[in-house]
């Protein structure tokens, strides 16, 4: 065991104050964004006309511009900063070299808002979730170095040799996104391979993004938060391991799951059908090690608990809707939307929310200002979320049959479906104003002066989380 | 997880081992695939786009086209892509083997483009163009692709479109597509896939049990 003096909780967030703030602040502002872009989105699938005259902000460019604004500014911000917060939390010691971080975020939102505007330009590659334009790409590698250099730090130096679910799931999202980007940008962008294997390049990419980059950084999340709140020991915590090596090795294989049917090697889809199904068993455990969340009163735990249920439900549908007979009807439809808005927005987000509500007062040591606002986020996150991802499914089901049809015309399609995309309208609009309200409250926090001394916050956590060696 | 440096290795390999099985497996059974050569026609297929098609994929990427529309035809008997008249036979990786990004597409909240430019009945030119001015039932409008010109003065365009009713231009004015619309359009027009290749015949399960029978 390592005798060395543990520095004490309020000193590792101290230090990190402000950088970890930086990166939250600008994860809010592009969830707001994307969230208004996505809004404005879906009202253009219902009138057509809309922004029509705006070459900038016209339908496929509008789709471009949501998707990268969520997972390049909402996702990569907030995921770092939970992470590099979890690894210097259970490293044991404050956070190395975190000016790294402030230049790093600054050229990553820079990098964003350059792509974005490119995208508004006609420079966008229209390749899913590798919209950005091919000159910031390299930017948002270097940044990318810059701002998990702390991680990196925190994981070499911990102060315990033992390590947890919780810094597998963080090292493992740190490290394996910049070969992973790199890899799509090279094979897709710069030295772009021929013919359908783009199509399999670019899922591999997208699937990998989720399985190897953002799944890791909510279960990193989800991991270190339910034992620590509860302050029970993980159950069944010995398969985590196991469960941890099956996401990273058997996810990347999934990239042939919306490839069914499709010009490549049967193959491709028939091993992204078997990898799916055999990731259930991921689900199951993880369902398994972190049930402790479920009924609690915790505010952060009621988010994580719900965000947990969406990745598990999630994965189970993943695993259905690969099957051939399904994708026949689900594929090409809102239905994949809905999958993707479960992940990012009903699993990847609420984890996070629990983790921003978690973290951010110890960060800025003071309490959050006003309960009631919490609960409002959370009404509107969780009905916005439910809503938006149960019309996009219907509508999904409804097009899938329809299409399935040759007698029935597009125009029919679109006026069976549109009352199930005006729901989905109506809970992205409650989603923005839910994520309105806690940029609000966050901004509020951070600029309200400290009345109460750390110590008297927070009861101190009964245990640790359970170690394995 | 005590060791760092087998935990980092097992990082790498788990995404190494997914990148060559799917990638680079699949490059190498399809990366050298060659355009196949019919004597009888005398000239290989695919056949390359034409330059001002090759400008007008440049557009299509552009605006997000690929965010409605897929460009790839499944099997006769998967899905109703046959029946809507998208393309007789499925497609296969050899059409795509000139495109420089291929967008196989991911949604079709409209038809399917692999073979627009064979429907029947054919579209023309000025067909695709008033489409693209005037938008249709969920496909919005796309003006900015189009300049109006005064014509007092000089000659009327080849290529101004013939519009009535609410959509026709004010008098003594004309509707003319932009470069880029027309590049759009031939992009459109190009998009075929008319050679029945070898890999693309459909297996017919009846053919092979009358074998059976009379082995």
């Amino acid at each position: 065991m390592s005798t060395a003096p543990q520095a004490e909780v309020s000193e590792i967030d101290a230090s990190a104050r402000w950088p970890l703030s930086l990166l939250l602040a600008s994860a809010l502002l592009w969830l707001l964004v994307s969230g208004a872009l996505a809004l404005a989105n879906l009202a253009q699938t219902l009138s057509p006309g809309l922004l029509a005259e705006c070459a900038a902000l016209s339908y496929g460019r509008m789709h471009a511009l949501q998707e990268s604004a969520l997972v390049y500014g909402w996702i990569a911000n907030a995921g770092f900063a939970v992470a590099l917060w979890i690894l210097g939390r259970l490293g044991g010691s404050p956070l190395r070299s975190l000016n790294w971080v402030v230049v790093g975020t600054l050229f990553w939102n820079f990098a964003v808002t350059l792509g974005l505007i490119g995208i508004m330009f006609g420079q966008g590659t229209s390749i899913p979730f590798l919209h950005l334009p091919r000159y910031v790409q390299p930017l948002l590698l270097v940044a990318f170095a810059a701002i998990a250099t702390p991680g990196v730090l925190a994981w070499i130096g911990r102060s315990r040799p033992t390590t947890f679910a919780a810094q597998w799931y963080a090292v493992a999202a740190l490290f394996l996104f910049p070969w992973l980007f790199s890899a799509a940008q090279v094979m897709l962008l710069w030295a772009p391979v021929r013919g359908v294997l783009q199509a399999v390049a670019a899922g591999w990419f997208a699937q990998g993004a989720w399985t190897l980059w953002i799944a890791p950084l909510s279960l990193a999340a989800a991991y270190y938060l339910v034992p620590k709140i509860t302050g029970r020991v993980i159950p069944s915590y010995d398969f985590s391991a196991l469960s941890f090596w099956t996401l990273l090795v058997v996810g990347g294989w999934t990239g042939g799951r919306h490839l069914v049917g499709g010009p490549v090697p049967v193959w491709v889809p028939s091993m992204a059908i078997v990898s799916c199904v055999l990731l259930t068993f991921h689900y199951i455990v993880t369902a398994l090690n972190l049930r402790g969340a479920f009924g609690q009163c915790s505010t952060a735990l009621k988010f994580v608990a719900f965000g947990l249920a969406a990745y598990v439900i999630g994965g189970f549908t993943d695993a259905i809707t690969a099957t051939r007979s399904i994708a026949q009807v689900t594929q090409f439809t809102w239905f994949s939307q809905a999958q993707t808005q479960l992940a990012l927005t009903g699993a990847f987000s609420m984890i996070v929310f629990g983790a921003i509500y978690f973290l951010v007062p110890r960060l800025a040591n003071r309490p959050w200002p006003s309960t009631p606002l919490i609960r409002a986020h959370y009404a509107a996150a969780v009905l916005g979320t439910l809503g938006l991802v149960l019309s996009l499914a219907v509508a999904g089901i409804v097009e899938g049959r329809e299409l399935g049809d040759a007698a029935i015309p597009f125009a029919d399609i679109a006026a069976h479906t549109r009352v199930w995309l005006e729901i989905a309208a109506a809970s992205q609009a409650l989603l923005l104003v839910g994520n309105a309200v806690l940029a609000f409250h966050f901004a509020r926090l951070l600029a309200a002066r400290p009345v109460v001394t750390a110590t008297s916050l927070f009861r101190p956590p009964p245990t640790m989380e359970a170690s394995v060696s | 997880m005590k060791n760092g440096l087998v935990f980092f290795f097992g990082l790498f390999a788990a995404l190494l081992l997914s990148w060559a099985g799917i990638v680079f497996g699949s490059h190498r059974q399809l990366g050298h695939l060659a355009p196949l050569f019919d004597e009888n026609e005398n000239k290989a297929f695919p056949e390359r786009l034409p330059g001002v098609a090759a400008q007008g994929q440049l557009v299509y990427d552009d605006l997000g086209c690929a965010v409605c529309h897929t460009q790839q035809v499944r099997r006769p008997d998967f899905g109703s892509d046959k029946a809507r008249g998208w393309g007789d036979r499925q497609s296969v990786a050899r059409d795509y083997i000139y495109e420089t990004r291929v967008q196989l597409g991911d949604s079709r909240l409209g038809p399917d483009l692999a073979n627009v430019g064979a429907r029947k009945p054919a579209y023309d030119a000025d067909d695709l163009a008033k489409l693209l001015y005037a938008g249709s039932g969920a496909m919005p409008a796309y003006k900015f692709l189009f300049e109006r010109h005064s014509i007092a003065g000089r000659q009327p365009s080849d290529y101004a479109l013939n519009l009535h009713g609410t959509l026709a231009p004010p008098a003594g004015e004309e509707i003319v597509p932009t470069p880029r619309a027309h590049a759009l359009v031939a992009y459109l027009l190009s998009l075929n896939h008319p050679y029945e290749y070898p890999e693309a015949r459909p297996v017919e399960p009846a053919a092979e049990k009358k074998e059976g029978e009379k082995k």
